[in-house]
């Protein structure tokens, strides 16, 4: 972080990539609660479906982007899986959360340099499985922080859906955003679970009184405005634009990558900007290198831990002015098929799966190849809003021309 | 990377960068670093001030300061909260720098009738958890300032 820093955050300036790179290959596993299964072993399905689908052998896959913070499956992995042992160009910068949207732009860049030609980004967590054991799961990286131990944790301010509850009664305070509208979220994306049988809450259906009615985790913050803790994972194969035309997929071009930063970190309390997201400096950068405005955008995913992120996001993208989003889901704007601005049609992190995003860019490209259980009709564009704390990713993505 | 210090979620007063903030409580003194140089308080602390790079000095504030938000939280998310659930834990905005929060329990208040900007006054106590037996440390808590 820059020294001086008269702002709260700042964005990542990143080269133009727009129309380079795209995604050719998609995998998924099996969304759930606890799986019983590794994490490695999630990754090497999902892995192994993406290559599968873009009509690639693991021998075409010569670059891997992945999670450092969790290294479950990095190149080590892919060699024990797949049998193999080419040389491979890697990042420990990809994976999901704000990463699952900035991962394309680590493959553009390195197929520029022509150090890979087919890159995979992988993302598994069996977060549900470890919780049997007290290990792993978002909590714990959190508690591990020193400042975190002594200036939060003691005073009852931990781990994140306490977080949220103060960021959720702010927004309450600047704004007048109400339960009610924090309960549209919730029951727009359990409809949309309701329409993807890969959704974990598929078959459980939520209306706005049960929302009201829910146990409250840290009020305002209820239940249903946090996600639950899943297993699952997922892939996707990323190639030129050129080589992209000659695989057996629909090419899903890669048209805006950008990246924001908040300057006070993890640290939420002392944000100073406290109901915005660094999406405020990410979105406009990726949007200008796409050429469009978020008035172009047909379907978004947010990375939607709980329903103030979406809220706050949609704002900070400039979906709708700051500090109207209440009012905005409110009307019915989220809805995949009736709605101004479909949202999360898979269900998001909310009501499909807590995977960290990763599900949410293949949505976008499933929703691009006109796949998607929820689709959306016409969709020539989508984008992707990652977040994950002091960071915040934009992936704009196209069909191709 | 589960957590070996016994004491936790107690304070780690032994904390280099955060010791002096516990010493003071222990003297019921609330102190907030600032900036030697450009007179800035800085929080949370650090090696050097964030704007200017100036040395820091631990240095005591009035204790007073608005709610500007907060939580009542009811769900247990670690073994040692399970008895005094629920509780409101709050973001104190000081009066010396308003951009300075402190976490802090809120406490003999009803939670419903909180306001926000309502002003906070610091009341120092002892913070104990049963998980962690025979130890204690002082801390900052606040309470809603009584009207003059």
């Amino acid at each position: 972080m820059p020294v001086n820093d008269p702002d709260w955050g700042y964005r990542q300036p990143l080269d133009d990539i727009a129309g380079r790179v795209a995604i050719v290959g998609i995998g998924e596993t099996e969304y759930s609660k606890a799986s019983g299964r590794t994490a490695t072993a999630i990754g090497a399905e999902a892995a192994e479906r993406a290559i599968a689908d873009a009509g690639l052998t693991p021998a075409d896959i010569d670059g891997l982007t992945y999670s450092g913070t969790f290294a479950d499956f990095g190149v080590a992995e892919f060699h024990e899986h797949f049998g193999t042992s080419h040389e491979m160009w890697s990042s420990p910068w990809g994976g999901g959360m704000a990463w699952a949207g900035t991962a394309p732009y680590l493959a553009a860049k390195a197929i520029e340099n022509r150090e890979a030609r087919n890159v995979l980004n992988v993302f598994p967590v069996a977060w549900a499985t470890q919780r049997e054991s007290m290990t792993g799961g978002p909590g714990e990286v959190h508690a591990a922080q020193a400042l975190k131990q002594n200036l939060e944790v003691p005073f009852g301010f931990f781990p994140q859906p306490v977080y949220f509850a103060t960021i959720m009664r702010r927004h309450m305070i600047e704004f007048g955003t109400t339960r009610e509208q924090f309960g549209a979220v919730a029951v727009a994306l359990r409809r949309h679970a309701n329409h993807n049988p890969a959704a974990v809450f598929h078959h459980k259906t939520l209306t706005l009184d049960q929302y009201l009615g829910a146990a409250m985790l840290a009020d305002p913050l209820c239940l249903f405005d946090s996600c639950p803790i899943s297993d699952g994972g997922a892939a996707y194969v990323t190639t030129s634009v050129e080589r992209a035309r000659d695989l057996r997929r629909d090419p899903v071009v890669v048209q805006g990558v950008a990246e924001g930063y908040s300057g006070s970190g993890t640290h939420w309390a002392q944000q100073r900007a406290f109901t915005s997201t660094p999406q405020v400096f990410s979105a406009p950068d990726a949007f200008a290198m796409a050429g469009i405005t978020p008035a172009d955008v047909d379907v978004l995913t947010c990375y939607d831990p709980f329903t103030i992120v979406s809220l706050m996001q949609i704002e900070d993208m400039g979906f709708c002015a700051k500090g109207e989003a209440g009012a905005f889901v409110g009307s019915g704007a989220l809805a995949f098929d009736t709605g101004s601005l479909p949202y999360n049609p898979h269900g998001g992190l909310l009501s499909h799966a807590y995977v960290l995003g990763i599900a949410h860019v293949i949505e976008c490209v499933k929703q691009l190849r006109g796949i998607a259980d929820a689709q959306v009709t016409d969709c020539e564009i989508a984008a992707y809003g990652g977040y994950t704390g002091h960071m915040a990713s934009t992936l704009v993505l196209s069909k191709d021309r | 990377m589960a957590i070996e210090r016994f004491t936790f979620p107690l304070p780690d007063i032994d904390d280099p960068l955060t010791a002096p903030f516990f010493a003071g409580a222990a003297r019921d003194e609330l102190l907030i670093p600032r900036c030697d140089a450009c007179a800035r308080y800085v929080w949370y602390p650090s090696e050097r001030c964030a704007i200017c790079a100036g040395p820091l000095v631990w240095t005591s504030v009035s204790g007073r300061g608005t709610l500007f938000s907060w939580a009542v939280v009811e769900r247990v998310f670690l073994p040692a909260f399970a008895e005094q659930v629920p509780y409101v834990t709050a973001l104190i905005a000081l009066e010396e720098d308003s951009s300075v929060r402190l976490c802090a329990y809120l406490v003999d208040v009803d939670a419903a009738a909180l306001r926000a900007e309502v002003p906070c006054a610091v009341e120092f106590r002892d913070l104990q958890f049963p998980t962690v037996a025979g130890v204690s440390v002082r801390v900052p808590m606040f309470t809603v300032a009584r009207r003059q």
